[in-house]
């Protein structure tokens, strides 16, 4: 599917700001299911960027703007290739054996403990257990259960949490948003054992009525071994099919926040953001 | 009446200056001569003196309670500890293996991580560690050197060997202290270095300066190199002070500097003027609120940017707490095999792993016997010496390794050594360890000396300045005696 | 042999100046005149007082502190804080009253904590000094003080100040900095010398009757014992103490150090040399005001003071002092802080 991507972000002060430090990280990834083919990130008032690659892989830019001014916006456009859901290789069932033993197991021990957002606690311990209260099946059935779990006890409600939430918050509220989702599962991973990672992107709503607001959203990945990285978004209970576009990976949201810095100056009095997830057509291709 | 008339008793200990059969040492002996003719009360004179220019000079520390410093005399004890050269070489040649052991680990970890890889060092032990800076990883740092000055912790053991105690990475202090304590022995006894040949310490801050230079982004002809302090409240600003005005170079705060397009400048009345490395002695977690602690005051917007565009070089390098570690000081001798195929010519003190878990078992059951680490406190907190704790103390410890195993190390208590030193009237020993600073720049320097620390209180072996330590002037001598 | 010890090379010391040491080098400085003048200016004014108990008048007693306070500028504070300007009142305010910033404690405070942030730039003795002061200062309190004699404690902020600025001397070198602590010294204490001055037209207009008598003769001997001129006033002219006399001695004589001749010499000096001017016609517009305020004050008969009000003089050089300061705290801070939210540092992220 070809997809094509905005992302606007706009912050307003009371008064000026100057000395504005800033990272993004807005550049969808490429990896084996989605290539990104076209990428501008814009910046008003102008400023030159630089890039590098993180911890995690992610393409991060920054700027900074030292002159005075009223309003930053950082939009982001790109125009992404995901591969089809019928290309996509089928997931294959490992044991929590299978998971122990594999010789990636060692390297990704941080997606397996508790940070920031993340606490594994005795509270989300006993929500995995009762979630899986059936028994132990494979890793992928495991995620999906999990998933499905959140999915069903959770409500999704807007206002309710925000985006300091961590997922023990989260947790007790039994409410939130795609991030507290994405965080609440990971949590329930964890404590079993089975490293998982949150993802950041967008995804193509079909069932968009007109007007309604857009927003980026938040999955997760776990890891089978034998095969990598496999998403799950426990928002919809499904698994991340060619509809979706990953940005960024990290172990919580604080590893992947779209835009983030620091500045000198008056308040923030608002913040705006503006997502827009549209289907274009594929260019043809000779033959 | 001398210093020497009174009795002393070296007890089992190994006491620098006198051996088990009350001998003084051969490299001890001219000084015993002088002491053995200097009459108490001039010792006590010169005692004074030393305490009074010490005040007067400002070298002190600060102990801040209720934001009113009192500031402190880091107490100084006018018996030098002195060193043969023989042994000193031997030291030097394990540090030096030492220190480009961790620069090539320090890379490793930070590019392809292949002692990971080749599971030399457990992986979950690195990325789990405190001071393992993800937002460090494929950075390139100048000349790949990412320790320019580091201070490492040496004890001797009853039977005299010298064992490393820690590796400090981060930002060692106490360089100031060596270089004021030999200026006060100078004024002190200024006969006792004429007979004997003490190697100096005085070219410290030009070798310091030296190394910095060595790191300077290529297109500086003349670069700027400034101190970034976190300012008059933190506890070793005299420090700071000192170090900047030996090297001739600026001090500044973080609200002294300003990131323009990725480039550092210092504000001054003439204008932004650049700035190419910065000595920081700000831990890692404040430098930057862009990329570490946002709610940092003490930081700089933007440094990280313009250290990563390389128009910055700063020492020591982000990241390199992760050797400090001491559940990471535990691996050094693989690490030191894995990259330059030797064996540690310095020994570690021998460690146990709470991580493991046969050795946690061990750590439990015999944790009376043992001093206990916690993996990352400085300063000797986090610390329990197992046959000197209440058994309050000991539950707790217990309780954080059964729940922390990661955090947590273990040690057989080492009889440390000791030093006459001069206490409530008379000489009588105490337990010092020694800090040497090295320094890598274009050549790896280990200052001939350094800080000797010793435990006033008597039977304490912690000798940090914070926790009632003092310190010693230490010789290396050209000869070995 | 001993091996031969280098002694350490002389290292050139770092030439830069920090803007923000140099901002609270000039702050420091100002503060402490700020203080010293104040001290001078109740001391006086109590002595007064004292001199004229027998005045049967009881609206005349009052009378002074009244017209010190509107030479301050700060009557507006003064009346959200107190009901009445009297002795007592009106000393509290000015000396002891945190929530005044221009009392002689707000003064030595921010004077010591400037001096705190820039301590490894001033000498051991001079830190000792401010903050023996500081020390002395936090542990009185307005009624200990008003019950042991105020003098006595006015007396010691002078003396201390004079202490201070004798250790400076002594203990400073003369680089950069030096120019900012005289800049900031002369550029408040020629403030302040108008102050002293204008404290006279705050008083009533004398009647006729007034003039010349011995509350006037007495009122303009209070204005020279404020800025310490007595006695240079008496050398250099006769005995008479003459109101014009008195305004031309403080304004235009350029060897008495108080006189606003003598400090707007010194300020137009520093600032040459702080901002770099060197050639005969002056850059920057700091050296521009100020040359202007040097060139009236070199040439300007006191008639023609007169003939346009004493008064009126006076806030005009008030307003060029200000201004010569504000313009080089721009020029030399480089990077001025406009208000504590304009250097605030925020978090953004979504």
């Amino acid at each position: 599917m070809l997809l094509r991507l905005l992302h606007r972000t706009t912050f307003v002060y009371a008064g000026k700001a100057h000395d504005s430090f800033n990272e993004v990280r807005l550049r969808p990834i490429d990896d084996a299911t989605q290539s990104c083919r076209r990428y501008e990130l814009r910046v008003e008032p102008a400023a030159q960027s630089r890039a590098y690659r993180d911890f995690y892989g992610n393409e991060v830019e920054y700027f900074d703007i030292a002159a005075g001014h009223s309003r930053l916006v950082v939009e982001a456009e790109s125009e992404v290739s995901t591969v089809p859901d019928a290309e996509r290789p089928p997931i294959p069932e490992a044991s929590l054996a299978d998971l122990a033993a594999s010789p990636e197991r060692e390297l990704l021990a941080e997606f397996a403990v508790s940070c920031h957002y993340v606490p594994l606690d005795r509270d989300i311990w006993r929500e995995a257990q009762d979630a899986l209260a059936g028994g132990r099946s494979d890793v992928w059935g495991d995620v999906r259960r999990l998933g499905g779990h959140v999915h069903r006890t959770f409500a999704y409600r807007q206002n309710v949490t925000g985006v300091a939430t961590r997922a023990t918050d989260a947790l007790k509220l039994r409410a939130g948003v795609c991030q507290d989702f994405a965080h609440v599962l990971l949590g329930m991973c964890r404590c079993l054992d089975i490293p998982a990672r949150y993802v950041s992107g967008y995804f193509l709503n079909s069932h968009r009525r007109r007007g309604e607001d857009e927003a980026s959203h938040a999955w997760i990945e776990a890891f089978v071994p034998g095969f990598g990285w496999a998403a799950y978004d426990p928002t919809h209970d499904r698994v991340a099919d060619h509809r979706y576009v990953k940005v960024a990976v990290g172990r919580d949201y604080a590893d992947i926040r779209p835009v983030s810095g620091t500045y000198r100056g008056a308040a923030t009095r608002e913040l705006k953001v503006t997502v827009r997830v549209r289907e274009a057509a594929e260019p043809a291709v000779s033959a | 009446m001398s210093l020497l008339d009174t009795p002393y008793d070296v007890e089992k200990f190994f006491d620098e200056m006198f051996g088990a059969d009350g001998e003084v040492r051969p490299h001890y002996r001219r000084l015993a001569e002088r002491l053995g003719t200097l009459p108490e009360a001039d010792f006590h004179q010169h005692r004074t003196a030393v305490e009074l220019a010490f005040l007067r000079r400002g070298v002190t520390f600060t102990v801040y309670n209720n934001s009113e410093g009192t500031e402190r005399i880091f107490p100084f004890d006018l018996i030098p500890r002195i060193i043969p050269a023989t042994e000193w070489k031997k030291i030097e040649a394990g540090l030096i293996q030492r220190i480009t052991a961790l620069n090539l680990f320090l890379h490793d970890i930070y590019h392809e991580q292949k002692i990971l890889r080749d599971k030399v060092v457990p992986a979950a032990q690195i990325l789990s560690a405190r001071h393992f800076r993800r937002e460090f990883m494929n950075f390139s740092v100048p000349r790949d050197i990412y320790v320019q000055i580091c201070g490492t912790d040496l004890i001797r053991d009853d039977a005299g060997n010298y064992l490393v105690l820690e590796d400090n990475l981060r930002c060692p202090s106490g360089a100031s202290y060596m270089i004021e304590n030999r200026a006060a022995m100078r004024r002190a006894f200024p006969t006792l270095f004429q007979t004997y040949r003490v190697r100096p310490v005085e070219t410290y801050a030009d070798n310091l300066l030296k190394a910095f230079l060595h790191i300077a982004p290529p297109k500086s002809d003349k670069p700027n190199v400034v101190l970034l302090t976190p300012g008059v409240y933190n506890s070793a600003y005299f420090e700071h002070t000192f170090l900047a005005r030996q090297m001739g170079i600026p001090i500044v705060e973080g609200r002294d500097l300003v990131v323009r397009d990725a480039h550092v400048f210092m504000r001054t009345t003439a204008g932004l003027v650049p700035v190419d490395v910065i000595y920081r002695r700000i831990d890692d977690d404040y430098l930057d609120p862009t990329v570490f602690r946002s709610d940092s005051l003490l930081g700089v917007p933007g440094l990280v940017g313009a250290y990563r565009a390389g128009n910055v070089a700063l020492a020591n390098a982000i990241g390199t707490g992760v050797a400090d570690d001491k559940v990471i000081y535990a691996y050094l001798p693989q690490i030191i095999k894995y990259y330059l195929d030797q064996e540690p010519l310095l020994p570690n003190v021998n460690t146990y792993l709470a991580s493991d878990p046969s050795q946690r078992k061990y750590i439990l059951e015999n944790i009376g016997r043992l001093v206990v680490k916690s993996a990352n406190e400085a300063g000797g907190y986090g610390m329990l010496i197992g046959p000197a704790a209440t058994k309050e103390e000991i539950a707790a410890f217990r309780a954080q390794v059964a729940a922390q195993p990661r955090n947590f190390i273990a040690q057989d208590p080492i009889m440390l050594s000791r030093s006459p030193t001069w206490c409530d009237g008379r000489l009588q020993g105490r337990h010092i360890d020694l800090r040497p600073y090295i320094l890598c720049g274009a050549k790896t320097i280990v200052t001939p000396g350094g800080l000797t620390r010793v435990a006033l209180r008597k039977g304490s072996l912690v000798v940090n300045s914070s926790q009632g330590g003092g310190s010693k002037d230490t010789w290396v001598l050209q000869g070995d005696e | 042999m001993p091996p031969a010890v280098k002694t350490p090379a002389f290292r050139p010391q770092a030439t830069v100046m920090l803007s923000r040491v140099a901002h609270s080098l000039y702050w420091m400085s100002r503060y402490i005149e700020r203080a010293e003048n104040l001290a001078r200016l109740l001391d006086v004014n109590l002595q007064f007082l004292l001199d004229f108990h027998g005045v049967s008048d009881a609206s005349k007693k009052e009378e002074p502190w009244g017209s010190i306070l509107a030479s301050t500028g700060d009557e507006a504070l003064f009346e959200t804080l107190y009901k009445k300007a009297d002795s007592r009142s009106v000393t509290e305010f000015l000396a002891f009253d945190a929530r005044n910033p221009g009392s002689i404690l707000s003064s030595i405070f921010a004077a010591r904590e400037n001096a705190r942030m820039i301590r490894d730039q001033i000498s051991s003795e001079m830190w000792q000094a401010i903050n023996e002061l500081y020390l002395f200062l936090k542990d009185r309190t307005a009624a200990d003080v008003w019950a042991a004699g105020p003098s006595e404690f006015l007396n010691h902020i002078k003396l201390a100040s004079h202490t201070f600025q004798g250790l400076t001397e002594a203990t400073y070198q003369r680089n950069e900095g030096w120019e900012f602590i005289q800049f900031g010294k002369f550029l408040e204490r020629a403030d302040k010398t108008t102050r002293i001055l204008d404290v006279k037209y705050h008083i009533l207009l004398p009647s006729a009757v007034d003039v010349g008598g011995a509350v006037d003769t007495a009122q303009w001997q209070a204005v020279l014992r404020s800025a310490s001129a007595l006695e240079a006033y008496r050398r250099f002219y006769v005995r008479e103490i003459l109101p014009w006399k008195v305004a031309e001695f403080l304004i235009f004589s350029d060897s008495f150090p108080r006189s606003l001749h003598y400090c707007v010499a010194q300020v137009d000096e520093f600032l040459r040399r702080i901002l770099g001017e060197s050639a005969t016609r002056p850059r920057t517009a700091a050296a521009r005001a100020s040359r202007r305020l040097l060139a009236d004050l070199e040439s300007l008969p006191i008639d023609e003071v007169l003939e346009e009000g004493l008064h009126e003089f006076l806030i005009e050089v008030q307003k060029s002092l200000d201004r010569i300061g504000d313009e080089v705290v721009q020029t030399t801070m480089f990077y001025p802080v406009e208000s504590g939210s304009e250097e605030q540092q925020h978090q953004q992220q979504q």
